[in-house]
């Protein structure tokens, strides 16, 4: 199970999921590219990679959002250099036969869906167990993401609904704007993070250590 | 779930590849005997194989050091889909873990080989069985052996050659050795046609195995063609086995592996005895036979032909590819000495096909196949390629070969080819493919961009330019643009300008004063026309015929763009004055208001439509200029039959 850290900048999967039309290309390409795409165009599949470099970014710091980061064309996690690979998946059910591929690869996960439409909320249970049937983890790195926040006055899932959800899987919840760009940097950031920790954990465990995590992890799906 | 359609597809590739072992085997000791070291092999396997368990037991005290899986770990922890449809897997990996306990020596290979067939066919019969199997196992484990022996001597080489490819293997030799495990069940040799032509798929569409691709392509090249060792001179046979070994894990880097002659030569043949069936299929190849021994020289070929006609698609692309390779062999045959004769000589045993059948494909092959050509691969881009293509066509053949490898990719993962380098590649592929999906679509921005340039321009020049008539002089100067600048015809009035025209007027006129060549300008059209001797008349004609079609279509455009913009013009007036009498307009609104939630779904429901809608439209829009530049060539052609 445990991955050795590689030579080089480490690399960081993470993979976005949710709902179609909730936002999932909008938080990619503005976190890639700086840019907002108005027009909608069903996604299938789109990979991205992206160089990440020091700014030292701690979490107080990111809590006050946008600016912390400024648009540098690599990303820097607390001084160290990074990679970051994103999959923005499709949200549409068509798809669904690839995507267990693509999850499988994943390191961590964005689930994402919009306040304005409480449809795309329920929808995140949906996806959180098809994401721990394929990797048969329960701590692995995952965040929930209610986007659109600037659209506050649409908004039809209360935030106390969101923070509950994200309790009960013991995940954190964070609501972004790919429009305005808020939080879009915290929630990348915050996810490598998670990754990193555990992967540092992963390969610091002793093989018994490891062993007994696997088997622990194991007996919880198995109670699932 | 989708877990059934590829098990079934995969589980006769399994049996037929099992088969094909044994035939191979025999064939390889057939062999070794003729070579006459039969012994010392078995001696050097003998001696391998102890080895081999002293490595492996290395091996294992690693792996439970570093908290690296073991292999029956492995199975368990890295295959989530397998976990899915458990049952099966969970008795194979549980039965593969007792198989091991009762002959620890047994291969990893061979289990993978062997797992699900034997779960359901040997099954019953296990215990009557087992001594066949063990016999069975052992061979396969000589094989193995001598691959495992090589692949060490391989990567001794290696390290000293060349750095970089060290590191790579190294990286792997972890993973390697399961990764051999998850590969060897979705072999490309010993399979069917079919089954290998769609496991190691050409992505630029055609139907051929991959390892058979490369082979050809590396013989077709001239020099390959003219060497006297092609097809004779055999290769060092662990070479051939590395070469093998690197196709069916699909593993092969054409920038690093470079083949040699002899080995293509070998691994083609390989490739042709492992096939579980003639290529010409057991129900067709008694009558290709039949029609061989056909006297009449004629009707053999419609017959051939006809038979041709019912081999399956990849079979036929298959033959196809191999006789007209053979033809370009037996062309060189001043140099490489080889004729159809000795050529079926030595080929006809491989490809399971009588002497007599193989010389009558030769002699026919040309009028057999005459919509096959042979055109060397080029594989798709991988993210250490130099760049992407900048054309939009190119692009478009990129993206198009780019969705067929990752098609690939995911079937073979969802019927359970998982590994590491797998799941890279499919985020590679997938990377590749937004970043030509982005360059396409801000190719499309500059073509609207320069849309837009256009009519500004057209807009302030169309008083005074000359479109309708191009002279004689300047129709040299523009069709340069033109042909350079396909991509986009309506960019053409840029280079029109009379500024452009100035420069290159001179140069047009150099070339006809430089060599002194009498022309004529036809009255009707205005064209120049070269003496019929000229061997240039043709073409000069062809671009100044085409040119014209385009100024026509470009003219056609502009009067349209014209004709849009003064309905836009003609529908804002018609805006502002709705908007002028409000009070009308809004009493039914009123009315409406109360279920806004509707409203809302309504709205968003046409938003999304819309941009549906204008994603088709823009597909039409590129599709009309593809049928329009098409008609364009046709009318060219039409015209110049006038002169």
């Amino acid at each position: 199970m445990s991955k050795k850290p590689t030579a080089g900048p480490a690399l960081h999967k993470v993979i976005m999921v949710g709902s179609g039309g909730v936002g999932k290309s909008a938080l990619t390409l503005q976190f890639m590219y700086d840019e907002f795409v108005e027009d909608y165009e069903p996604t299938k599949a789109d990979s991205y990679r992206k160089k990440v470099r020091a700014c030292t970014l701690t979490p107080k710091t990111l809590g006050s959002a946008t600016q912390c980061c400024t648009p540098s064309l690599q990303v820097v996690l607390d001084g160290e250099e990074v990679q970051i690979d994103i999959l923005d998946t499709a949200g549409q059910e068509d798809y669904a036969a690839i995507r267990d591929n693509y999850f499988r690869s994943g390191e961590g996960f964005l689930c994402v869906f919009s306040i304005t439409d409480d449809e795309s909320f329920q929808a995140t249970q949906e996806f959180r167990e098809q994401i721990l049937r394929v990797k048969n983890d329960e701590s692995i790195p995952f965040l929930l993401v209610g986007n659109k926040c600037d659209l506050n006055d649409k908004r039809k899932v209360p935030l106390s609904e969101c923070q509950l959800r994200a309790q009960q899987w013991s995940v954190p919840y964070v609501e972004t704007s790919a429009k305005t760009r808020e939080n879009v940097d915290k929630v990348f950031f915050d996810l490598m993070r998670e990754i990193r920790s555990r992967k540092t954990e992963d390969s610091k465990a002793t093989s018994g250590r490891a062993k007994d995590r696997c088997k622990k992890r194991r007996l919880k799906c198995t109670l699932l | 779930m989708d877990f059934d359609s590829p098990e079934e597809k995969e589980f006769p590739g399994l049996y037929a590849s099992e088969a094909a072992d044994a035939k191979s085997k025999k064939s390889k000791e057939e062999s070794d005997f003729s070579e006459g070291d039969h012994e010392k092999h078995s001696k050097k396997d003998l001696i391998g194989r102890r080895k081999d368990k002293k490595e492996k037991g290395k091996d294992r005290g690693y792996a439970a050091l570093e908290g690296e899986s073991s292999p029956e770990e492995e199975l368990d922890t890295k295959s989530p889909s397998k976990s899915k449809k458990s049952k099966t897997f969970k008795f194979t990996s549980s039965k593969s873990k007792e198989k091991r306990e009762k002959s620890r020596d047994k291969e990893k290979e061979v289990k993978a080989a062997e797992d699900e067939p034997s779960l359901k066919v040997k099954d019953k019969e296990k215990d009557k069985d087992k001594d066949k199997e063990r016999q069975h196992d052992e061979k396969e484990h000589k094989k193995k052996d001598k691959e495992r022996k090589e692949k060490d001597k391989k990567d001794k080489s290696d390290k000293k050659e060349k750095k970089d490819k060290k590191s790579k293997q190294t990286q792997q030799e972890d993973a390697a050795g399961v990764e051999e495990v998850l590969a060897l069940g979705y072999p490309i040799f010993g399979v069917s046609v079919s089954l290998a032509t769609e496991r190691s798929r050409c992505h630029d569409g055609v139907d051929l195995p991959l390892v058979v691709r490369d082979c050809i392509d590396y013989l077709q090249q001239k020099q390959s063609l003219k060497c006297e060792q092609i097809y004779k001179v055999e290769p060092i046979k662990t070479r051939l086995l590395h070469y093998k070994r690197l196709y069916n894990n699909r593993e092969h880097d054409a920038t690093v592996d470079e083949l040699n002659i002899p080995t293509a030569c070998s691994l083609l043949k390989l490739f042709f005895r492992e096939l579980p069936e003639p290529v010409l299929t057991t129900d067709l190849v008694a009558r290709f036979e039949e029609v061989a021994s056909h006297p009449k020289v004629t009707e053999q070929q419609a017959e051939l032909q006809q038979l041709l006609e019912q081999l399956p698609k990849c079979n036929r692309t298959l033959l196809a590819w191999m006789m007209l390779h053979f033809d370009a062999v037996i062309q060189q045959e001043r140099y490489n000495k080889l004729n159809a004769q000795s050529l079926a000589m030595l080929l006809s045993p491989t490809l399971q096909m009588s002497h007599r059948l193989m010389v009558a494909l030769l002699c026919h092959c040309t009028n057999l196949f005459p919509d096959v050509k042979l055109i060397k691969y080029v594989p798709p881009l991988t993210s250490s390629s130099p760049g992407l293509p900048d054309k939009p066509e190119d692009i478009q053949i990129e993206l198009r070969k780019q969705d067929s490898l990752l098609s690939q990719i995911h079937s073979e993962m969802n019927a359970g080819f998982i590994t590491k380098k797998r799941e890279e590649q499919l985020w590679e592929v997938q990377r590749i493919i937004t970043q030509l999906k982005r360059k396409l679509r801000s190719c499309e921005k500059k073509q609207e961009k320069s849309i837009d340039e256009l009519d500004s321009s057209t807009s302030a020049q169309t008083p005074g330019q000359p479109t309708a008539q191009p002279a004689p002089q300047p129709v040299a100067a523009p069709i340069d643009s033109v042909s350079e600048d396909t991509t986009d015809s309506k960019s053409a009035p840029t280079h029109l300008t009379p500024a452009d025209e100035q420069p290159e007027e001179p140069s047009v006129s150099a070339s006809p004063t430089a060599t002194p060549i009498e022309y004529t300008v036809d009255k009707q059209t205005g064209y120049l026309l070269l003496p019929k001797t000229s061997a240039q008349r043709e073409e000069l004609l062809r671009l100044q015929i085409e040119y014209d079609e385009l100024m026509n279509w470009q003219n056609e455009l502009k009067t349209r763009i014209l004709a849009e913009r003064n309905e836009i013009f003609r529908l804002k007036q018609l805006c502002e004055q709705e908007m002028l009498k409000p009070s009308a307009g809004l009493a039914p609104n009123q009315e409406q208001l109360p279920n806004e939630g509707d409203y809302e779904r309504v709205i968003e429901h046409y938003t999304r439509e819309n941009a549906l809608l204008e994603h088709k439209k823009q597909m039409l829009g590129m599709e009309l200029k593809e049928e329009r530049r098409a008609c364009i060539a046709l009318q060219v052609e039409l015209r110049m039959q006038q002169f």
